[in-house]
């Protein structure tokens, strides 16, 4: 099979999901799912390609879920919020990053853990504007000069669109001398400054590069899911994103996308195990790892041999 | 105010002995577990399950935890470091991360979510002076500290077995060269970091409550305050414990006490930014 032919399938079956799906729930899904799916993207230029660990993603994609809602509660025009949302995260990437990417790998890992702490604590504490615990509802929808898509199917569309364009944009970085660079870190960061690579600039360009993809995500989910609450943010939900990037496929642009949807599934299917599934998660994440690090999009290149892979 | 001051230093000793567990393993593999919180609630329940479940003598339910806590740290260098030696480390760095999961919801499962106590392993009188209370279970707290870092400074440099810790920490494979059994070494650098966590355990769960979600805020202290005091440096773990445990005391009490947490990552966001390699300094540089 082909990787032309294979993506144009992925494409028809992606266009033709709605048609064949008539369930809300599922469809609300696979809407998260896509938004996942961008969110994890952006980890991917840090960590896939880059080599550093960022739990911080998931407090970017609330902070720009966050502000998102709060500005058009407060009455904004929705087209000024992903703008918002971008300032915002750009803004507390340069905070962590600038410290703490000159340093070794574990200061960001640790740094963001912190960071996403406390984005976790001003939303549960700060309740007059976030509504603390039990979120904030009725966040107004998308509408660009009073355009607005309607229903889930709609908005399904609209999602996947930005997902391929986010995938585009990520395969022409990966294809530039930045991307190379991004590569070049994670092998050596002692070999990269060797050969002309400023590989703290390549850090901070890829962490940023990520937080922007999180923060434009958590835009379109506040107002396309329309409640926001500050369990969908937490730290959970930046070791679930890490996993997703893992099970999918460190470095893979499909991986991650197939990685984030996979994983959006897989706890609604096995709900049914409790308090076990997040041992067996652990364990599963740690399998992975040891066993086949190439996550699934190795699985798939195993099926689908080709010459000149590229990663 | 002088109960403050006490009362954030025995805080500090306990974020302290949980860095000195970090250390024990960072500083012969480089590698920094992200579980070392959940070893230390494992440590804590471990000792709730002896002294109260079980309702034996204090002293034994510690000899037990430590025990077990060895062995646990052995199964845990099995599973989480060994199978990716020589792999790129920020990989063993996900995995200390998955198994920190693993422990959490085994623990929920086992004990439950109510947080449960235990009691302190010294009894007696609280000592006064000058209007301020030192309890007893404080005293054991400086007293643990105290013996701790002694014992541990004196493994790593007097002994036969610390040279060797030493030598498999600067060179892996030089050591295995020169007849070093590097496995061995790395297995007991595991069981003592593990054991030291646990100790942090027990030393906690008289103080606060015991609960299974406990070790994430913990474990992240004891890499925060390795940060302040230069990462790899045990007394400077021991100063930095000291330095954020008054912070947060004080916080708590004149800023915010919902946002204590919060203080920590302040505090390393601006060592990192002003001193990068902590008040001591670094004990070594990022290998080639």
């Amino acid at each position: 099979m082909n990787k032309t032919v294979a993506m144009a399938c992925a494409c028809l079956v992606a266009l033709a999901m709605p048609l064949a799906i008539r369930d809300d729930y599922i469809i609300q899904l696979v809407n998260i799912g896509i938004l996942n799916a961008i969110v994890v993207l952006g980890l991917n230029f840090v960590t896939g390609w880059t080599g550093q660990i960022n739990f911080g993603q998931a407090a970017f994609y609330g902070l720009g879920a966050y502000a998102t809602a709060i500005a058009t509660k407060a009455g904004l025009p929705w087209i000024v919020t992903p703008v918002l949302s971008v300032a915002l995260v750009l803004v507390a990437a340069l905070i962590l990053g600038l410290p703490t990417l000159r340093l070794r790998t574990y200061y960001l890992a640790m740094t963001t853990i912190g960071f996403g702490e406390i984005i976790r604590l001003i939303i549960v504490y700060w309740e007059p504007v976030t509504g603390g615990t039990s979120g904030l509802r009725a966040i107004p929808p998308i509408s660009v000069f009073g355009v607005s898509p309607h229903g889930l199917i709609q908005h399904y569309y609209l999602l996947l669109a930005t997902l391929a364009l986010a995938t585009l944009i990520a395969i022409r970085i990966r294809r530039s001398a930045l991307g190379r660079a991004m590569i070049a870190t994670r092998g050596s960061e002692i070999a990269a400054e060797q050969s002309g690579v400023d590989t703290t600039r390549t850090k901070l360009l890829a962490f940023m590069i990520g937080a922007v993809y999180a923060g434009l995500a958590g835009c379109l989910y506040a107002s396309s899911i329309r409640f926001v609450s500050p369990d969908s943010f937490s730290g959970v939900q930046a070791v679930l994103l890490m996993t997703m990037l893992i099970v999918g496929g460190m470095g893979s642009i499909t991986g991650s996308i197939a990685g984030a949807l996979a994983l959006t599934f897989l706890p609604e299917l096995l709900r049914f195990l409790g308090q076990w599934y997040l041992v067996l998660y652990g364990l599963g994440v740690i399998a992975v790892i040891v066993l086949m690090p190439g996550g699934l999009a190795s699985m798939m290149a195993m099926i689908a041999p080709r010459r000149g892979a590229q990663r | 105010m002088g109960q403050l001051v006490v009362n954030g230093l025995a805080l500090g000793s306990i974020y302290a002995l949980v860095a000195l567990g970090l250390l024990m393993i960072f500083n012969t593999v480089q590698i920094v577990n992200f579980a070392q919180g959940q070893l230390l609630m494992l440590g804590a329940f471990i000792g709730i399950t002896g002294a109260v479940t079980h309702e034996l003598p204090i002293s034994l339910a510690w000899l037990a935890t430590i025990l077990a806590m060895a062995l646990i740290g052995v199964m845990f260098m099995l599973l989480v470091y060994f199978p990716l030696r020589g792999r790129p480390p920020f990989l063993v760095v996900l995995t200390t991360i998955a198994m920190g999961i693993v422990l959490e919801n085994l623990a929920l499962i086992i004990w439950g979510p109510l947080p449960v106590s235990l009691p302190s392993p010294v009894r007696g009188a609280p000592l006064r002076f000058a209007g301020v209370v030192v309890s007893m279970h404080q005293v054991a707290i400086f007293g643990t500290l105290a013996v701790i870092l002694l014992l541990q400074f004196l493994l790593l440099t007097k002994t036969r077995f610390g040279i060797l810790m030493q030598a498999t920490a600067q060179d892996l494979h030089t050591a295995r060269l020169v007849g070093i059994a590097v496995n061995r070494t790395i297995a007991v650098a595991f069981a003592l970091g593990a054991v030291l966590s646990g100790i942090a355990g027990l030393l906690v769960a008289p103080l606060f409550l015991a609960e299974p979600t406990m070790g994430g805020s913990l474990g992240l202290k004891g890499f925060v305050v390795s940060v302040i005091g230069g990462f790899g440096n045990l007394s400077g773990a021991v100063i930095g414990g000291m330095f954020l445990g008054l912070i947060e005391t004080f916080g708590a009490r004149y800023i915010s006490s919902d946002f204590r947490d919060a203080y920590a990552f302040i505090v390393m966001v601006a060592f990192l930014t002003a001193w990068p390699r902590g008040l001591l300094g670094e004990k070594a540089s990022e290998k080639v």
